[in-house]
């Protein structure tokens, strides 16, 4: 029996190792193609950049545009916008390359290649779709809460963070979503927190404008008659405020 | 005021070149006869050609004005302040009709005297670039008392007290310079862009004076404060930017002419409360985003400020500048998106009204206190311009 046990055991060590070996190749080819590929962007982006430099492309840029582009650009700069496009499409190309590669090193029936393949490209999808969310979510919840402050609202930073997380957890739901992680459970868990999220906002701002709901009935009911210029309580209007 | 018959002659042949422009904004039929009166009355014995994008008024004919209608090359939707279209439009009315000088005169222009449209009319004759200076009560112009004088000053030495006046008078060179700067704006579609003359002139090295115009009626505009603070001083933080090599030369004020400056007394218990309580919010709110911003002294100087009871409410002038000036640098460094920027700075500036109308509640005169601001901001230049060359080394 422990013949037949060890026989088992070492047949099947065989052919996981036999399919890590022919999964390796495809995964080093990936990587060297992506190394390569972001090794020549580089060199790509240090030529450019050089050539821009010599040129005075940043210079003659600004004198004829408006400031569109140059507001984009980082560091203000053109020549640096330029580089690093030139550098990153590098680094995709490489990416694809890679891909194709390690896709081309499986037979087509391996159950392996059918799997892994989309999930990397998946993959992909969902770390540029979470960058994405967090930007968004970080721009909107402080938009949100300048704006809050602006207009005088004291819960000005808990509608900042609503929108944050209300921002966060459809980003989350589209990622898992994405990557077909969950399921209905994710569906569902989404719906829950983003109407409870939402609820609690509408709670807030109704109740908190209640205040100022209730100040404003008052003053049109109860308002008492304006004192007239002689009366002792007379005041002479303020005279408003222009700040232009 | 003058009576509403006015001696115009519709224009039908060329003018005589060499004669003065009267530029106008768009305005109602009535107001447009009022300036036209005071135009009469400001030059009755001087060949004065008016050009209006209104339909011309059909009045009885005479002298001396000649009515020039035309259609606006670059139409602006920006009345309460003169944009980047007025000026191109402005420069085709003095190039097609050889003007010698020329008067733009901005909205609500039939407010304006006629001595005023002539002061600035006499002290074109010889001067590139004439600015208004107008006699406002302590509430009012305060975003230009607060930031918009006292960095022109600071930064480019320039004396005019309302660097964004609406009624100026250019020469023709002053003109196509500002056209110039313009066209760049207008070609983009930026029609409504702010352009500011008085930087354009102090680079060309063009001479500039003030004249008086007294008071006048100034259109509000519909936009709320946190817009319109947004898309003045955002113009103001983006031409400082654009003109950093040409600032940070060594420059010195030449103070310009005084003006009689009449002290109302200001009564604002209720705003100042408002602009405090704003101000509080926005600390304890802000206070993150403030310290990407500002250095740790400057916040010190805030937190100090979140404390102070109402009636000692005083912001030092040194703190102020050297937050407008650290503003200033976020927007250049884009250290956060730069409508966040601005929007962070609306509670800051009324802050500031705060501490102004508190001053001026307890005797000081307001202008006494803008000239201070302005002599600080001019005071710390060497802060700013040593925070612009090194801001990650220099940082106080």
């Amino acid at each position: 029996m422990w013949q037949q046990v060890e026989l088992a055991l070492s047949q099947s060590a065989h052919r996981v190792l036999f399919q890590l070996a022919s999964f390796l190749p495809g995964l080093v080819a990936m990587l060297l193609a992506v190394l390569f590929l972001a090794a020549i962007g580089a060199g790509l982006a240090a030529l450019l950049r050089r050539f821009l430099f010599s040129i005075k492309f940043d210079e003659r840029f600004a004198r004829n545009s408006i400031a569109a582009i140059t507001d984009w650009a980082p560091s203000h700069s053109p020549t640096v916008l330029i580089a690093r496009t030139a550098f990153w499409g590098c680094v995709i190309l490489g990416c694809i390359i890679g891909i194709s590669a390690f896709d081309a090193s499986y037979s087509s029936n391996s159950q392996m290649s059918v799997v892994l393949l989309p999930y990397l490209t998946h993959s992909v999808g969902a770390i540029i779709l979470l960058t994405l969310g967090n930007l968004v979510a970080r721009f909107l919840s402080r938009s949100v809460l300048i704006g809050a402050v602006n207009a005088k609202l004291t819960y000005a930073r808990f509608l900042s963070l609503g929108v944050k997380w209300l921002v966060l957890v459809l980003t989350t739901a589209m990622v898992l979503d994405h990557l077909e992680i969950g399921g209905t459970v994710v569906d569902l868990a989404f719906g829950i927190l983003f109407g409870g999220i939402v609820l609690t906002l509408s709670l807030a701002v109704g109740i908190g404008s209640r205040d100022i709901v209730t100040r404003s009935l008052e003053k049109n009911v109860d308002r008492p008659l304006d004192p007239i210029p002689g009366d002792p309580d007379y005041k002479s209007p303020t005279e408003p405020l222009r700040h232009f | 005021m003058a009576s509403t018959h006015t001696n115009i002659t519709p224009t039908t042949e060329a003018p005589a070149k060499g004669s003065l422009l009267v530029s106008l904004a768009s305005l109602p039929a009535n107001a447009l006869e009022t300036t036209l009166a005071n135009l009469a009355l400001a030059f009755p014995s001087q060949s004065v050609l008016v050009a209006t994008p209104d339909p011309a008024p059909q009045l009885s004919s005479g002298s001396p004005l000649r009515l020039l209608p035309y259609t606006q090359a670059a139409p602006s939707t920006t009345p309460w302040f003169l944009t980047a279209a007025d000026y191109v439009n402005t420069f085709k009315l003095v190039q097609e009709n050889g003007a010698s000088a020329c008067l733009l005169l901005g909205a609500e222009s039939q407010s304006l005297h006629p001595d005023a449209i002539r002061s600035l009319a006499a002290a074109a004759a010889s001067t590139d670039l004439v600015v208004s200076h107008y006699n406002l009560r302590p509430r009012e112009g305060l975003v230009n008392s607060a930031i918009l004088y006292p960095v022109t000053r600071g930064l480019f030495g320039s004396s005019p007290r309302f660097p964004l006046a609406i009624d100026l008078a250019l020469s023709p060179r002053m003109a196509e310079r500002l056209a110039a700067s313009a066209q760049k704006f207008t070609a983009a579609s930026q029609g409504d862009a702010l352009i500011w003359p008085i930087t354009e002139a102090v680079i060309a090295n063009y001479s500039i004076a003030e004249a008086d115009a007294g008071t006048r009626t100034f259109p509000q505009p519909s936009a709320d404060l946190n817009t319109l603070l947004t898309q003045i001083a955002g113009s103001l933080f983006s031409d400082v930017d654009a003109k950093a090599s040409f600032w940070q030369r060594g420059r010195s004020f030449k103070p310009g002419r005084s003006f009689p400056q009449t002290i109302d007394p200001a009564d604002g218990s209720s705003d100042i409360a408002s602009m405090l309580e704003t101000f509080r919010l926005a600390y304890t709110n802000l206070h993150e985003i403030w310290s990407l911003i500002l250095p740790p002294n400057s916040l010190l100087g805030l937190k100090r400020l979140s404390v102070m009871p109402p009636d000692a409410f005083r912001i030092p002038d040194a703190l102020w500048s050297r937050i407008v000036y650290d503003f200033i640098l976020a927007y250049r460094l884009r250290t956060i998106n730069r409508g966040h920027l601005l929007g962070a700075l609306t509670p800051l500036y009324l802050a500031w009204v705060a501490s102004h109308l508190t001053l001026v509640n307890n005797g000081t005169a307001p202008e006494a206190h803008v000239q201070e601001i302005a002599a600080a901001f001019e005071a710390d230049k060497p802060y700013f311009v040593s925070r612009w060359r090194w801001p990650d080394r220099f940082n106080p």
